[in-house]
């Protein structure tokens, strides 16, 4: 659609009043204000790396956290971070 | 200027480069140098300013530009024709002692009218571990020689006292003599050609050309930037150290026609000798940024001008002296690389003008391991293991990640014969090849990493040592893109022949220990090896498994046949291709198209089902 823009590869952002809210390429499923953090309303699975990897990654440290974010609407990946417990969410802005 | 002469003229200085790059490998005798292409040459203005970036490892462009500026400042009113300086200090300008800048004025009819300027990883720089890499300095001061500038040739002439002096410090003099020969050489070429080119079409020309050159690397670069959306992008990275646990933190910012690198919130100075200092984290974040946004543009001062970066001082991106920073390149210069990488990709996928330059995070992790010992010719002989420079490709939106495809920072890297390495190291490789389900999944794969193991082999003493700073095996650096997963970590494994699994006994302490998996094709327990120094005796061998690319995109969407194939070719397991690619194959390999339709659907349901946060 000619008024989506990209946000990412696998996000876009759409012109609503008063600003842009993100969705999903893929669907179309709304994942909040552009403002906003999408990665508190994306599906998380987050588990230890050594666990959800493959045995190639078996030997990372088991406090380090492979989280994926999925689309709430069709499940599409969004993104991947990995992080160690407790670490907050990495942060994209994208304007103009 | 008529654009005919400013073309020729243009081309000219990538020739010069291109000449100098190949006396560099004629005249050295490393295996770092000629095998691993661990060098740089490039040209300055008169100033200091960067006129013509060259090939090799791009973090050294701007740090050799702040050689040239400070050499300028230290010499003023000294600097003669024919002269040639040498400056390795951290603390000034160089990435870490061994990596020894050679500058070189350029002069016509008197006048200073250019530098050229290149590096090599020298064989030895006398620090307390052979090699370079000293993981076991607690400070500079146990790092080697080094000068904050020091006049090395003088007036075409040798200045033999000087020369001396450095070589009684340093391991294999003989050999150290050759690398700084080679650079010598190196500038030589450079200079004469230059004044050859002055010569032809006089000095104001050429000047005028430069500055030109610079002025339209500039206007690129910041339309390019236009033409990409703002925002903020963040990236992270990790790198553990025996036990601890430091991060490289990244916002960069693209406001308009300008860039800026935020390092805020980056660990403080380690004890060991990951840091690096200011210069060496500003050619960190250039390496990746010249060949993923200025592609088409001449890398120059032009370039420079739009770029900002804040580090704080103190961490461990801008440390303060006497920190170690001896191995800098392959620990927080390597991670400023990766998190720049990381954060360029992401802007470049946010465009659908520039989706298809985005790219996943390329081979991640250095791990400089250098034998060292008596070999098999009765010589005292030291080397990198050069697969450290034979890489992974990170995965784009339209291609799987070249295999064992070498890295962002460099891009003329790759790494020596075996059988070169063996005619010189009491060695024999036992294997090397890639390594399977090394490469990030996504839709399209990371390009996988390798693995390799040697054992002694007609050594006169029995054996061989090694230095290891093989930090980063417990996070994976190549990170994926996009929803692609990173690409699988390192791994370093002493195993001997006959003993139970334990902890590494080396000078230096290995990493956690315990019980490890271990390799049917290598018998004998499994300890996992990271820092510092080792022996190989008997019949020991060494397991070193380099990491893999970033992959892009989700493995669920990547082509059945895709999987299929990287199984049949030994890249991915049948069990990633079911567990992490959710593809169902055959008894013959084939794709059973019904069953993996099953098994995505029923993945899709499961994130569906996933807990959603906040
Ligand atoms: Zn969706």
């Amino acid at each position: 659609m000619s008024d989506r823009r990209p946000y990412s590869a696998t996000i876009d952002r759409v012109a609503v009043p008063g600003g842009e809210d993100l969705v999903c390429r893929s669907c179309g499923h709304g994942l909040g204000s552009a403002d906003a953090v999408w990665k508190e309303v994306a599906r998380l699975d987050e588990r230890p790396l050594c666990e959800a990897g493959g045995s190639v990654f078996e030997a990372t440290d088991p406090k380090l956290l492979l989280r994926r974010f999925y689309c709430p609407g069709c499940g599409a990946a969004l993104d991947t971070e990995t992080a160690l417990e407790g670490e907050p969410f990495l942060v994209d802005r994208v304007r103009g | 200027m008529d654009p005919m002469t400013f073309s020729i003229i243009r081309h000219r200085l990538f020739r010069i480069v291109d000449e100098a790059v190949i006396t560099l490998k004629h005249v050295s005798g490393s295996a770092i140098t000629n095998e691993g292409h661990d060098l740089m040459v490039s040209l300055y203005r008169a100033d200091g300013s960067l006129l013509m970036g060259g090939v090799g490892f791009l973090h050294h462009l701007t740090s050799a530009a702040e050689a040239c500026k400070s050499i300028i400042r230290r010499f003023e009113g000294r600097i003669r024709e024919g002269d040639i300086y040498l400056l390795n200090d951290p603390y000034t300008a160089a990435l870490h002692t061994s990596d020894i800048y050679l500058v070189a004025p350029i002069h016509h009819d008197g006048e200073l009218v250019a530098w050229s300027a290149c590096f090599v990883h020298v064989y030895d720089i006398g620090a307390m571990n052979p090699g370079g890499f000293s993981p076991q300095s607690p400070d500079i001061f146990t790092e080697g020689f080094s000068s904050p500038g020091i006049k090395i040739v003088d007036r075409g002439e040798m200045v033999d006292d000087v020369l001396d002096t450095m070589l009684n410090m340093v391991r294999s003099p003989e050999m150290v003599t050759l690398d700084l020969r080679s650079m010598i050489a190196c500038n030589n070429v450079a200079r004469e050609r230059m004044q050859a080119l002055i010569g032809k079409y006089g000095a104001e020309t050429v000047d005028a050309a430069g500055s030109e050159l610079i002025r339209q690397s500039e206007d690129l670069f910041r339309a390019r930037l236009r033409e990409l959306p703002d925002g903020e992008w963040q990236s992270r990275q990790y790198l553990d150290v025996d036990g601890e646990t430091a991060v490289v933190r990244l916002t960069m910012t693209k406001t308009g026609d300008r860039l800026a690198f935020d390092f805020t919130g980056s660990s403080p100075q380690s004890r060991y000798a990951i840091n690096c200092t200011r210069w060496a984290s500003l050619g960190g974040l250039f390496a990746p940024l010249f060949p993923l946004l200025c592609y088409d543009i001449t890398w120059n001062e032009g370039v420079i001008r739009p770029v900002e970066m804040i580090a704080p001082e103190g961490s461990i991106v801008n440390c303060t002296r006497p920190a170690p920073v001896s191995v800098a390149t392959v620990a927080a210069i390597q991670s400023v690389n990766n998190a720049a990488c990381a954060t360029i990709g992401k802007m470049l996928a946010a465009s659908d003008t520039y989706r298809a330059q985005a790219t996943a995070v390329w081979h991640a992790n250095h791990f400089a391991i250098f034998k060292f010992g008596r070999n098999q010719k009765g010589g005292e002989a030291i080397g990198i293991l050069t697969e450290t420079f034979a890489g992974a490709g990170g995965a784009r939106s339209f291609a799987d990640g070249v295999e064992i495809g070498g890295e962002i920072p460099n891009p003329i890297s790759r790494m020596a014969n075996v059988e070169t390495v063996e005619a010189n190291f009491p060695i024999r490789y036992l294997f090397r090849k890639r390594m399977i389900d090394s490469g990030g999944p996504g839709e399209w794969r990371g390009g996988t990493g390798g693995e390799m193991a040697i054992t002694p082999h007609k050594a006169p003493d029995g054996g061989i040592h090694y230095v290891i700073s093989g930090k980063g095996a417990r996070h994976p650096m190549s990170d994926g893109l996009a929803g692609g997963l990173p690409g699988a970590p390192n791994r370093y494994l002493w195993i001997k022949p006959g003993e139970s699994s334990g902890e590494a006994s080396g000078e230096a302490s290995g990493e956690a220990s315990g019980e490890d998996g271990g390799d049917e094709r290598i018998p004998g327990a499994a300890n996992p090896v990271s820092w510092g120094v080792f022996p190989l005796m008997g019949e020991d061998a060494l397991y070193v498994r380099w990491n893999g690319g970033g992959g892009f995109g989700d493995p669920l969407a990547r082509d059945p046949d895709r999987v299929a194939e990287d199984v049949r070719k030994g890249l991915v397991s049948r069990t990633a291709a079911e567990d992490i690619y959710a593809v169902a194959l055959g008894d013959t390999g084939a794709v059973d198209r019904s069953a993996t339709e099953r098994l995505r659907s029923g993945r899709l349901a499961a994130r569906l089902e996933g807990e959603q946060v906040s």
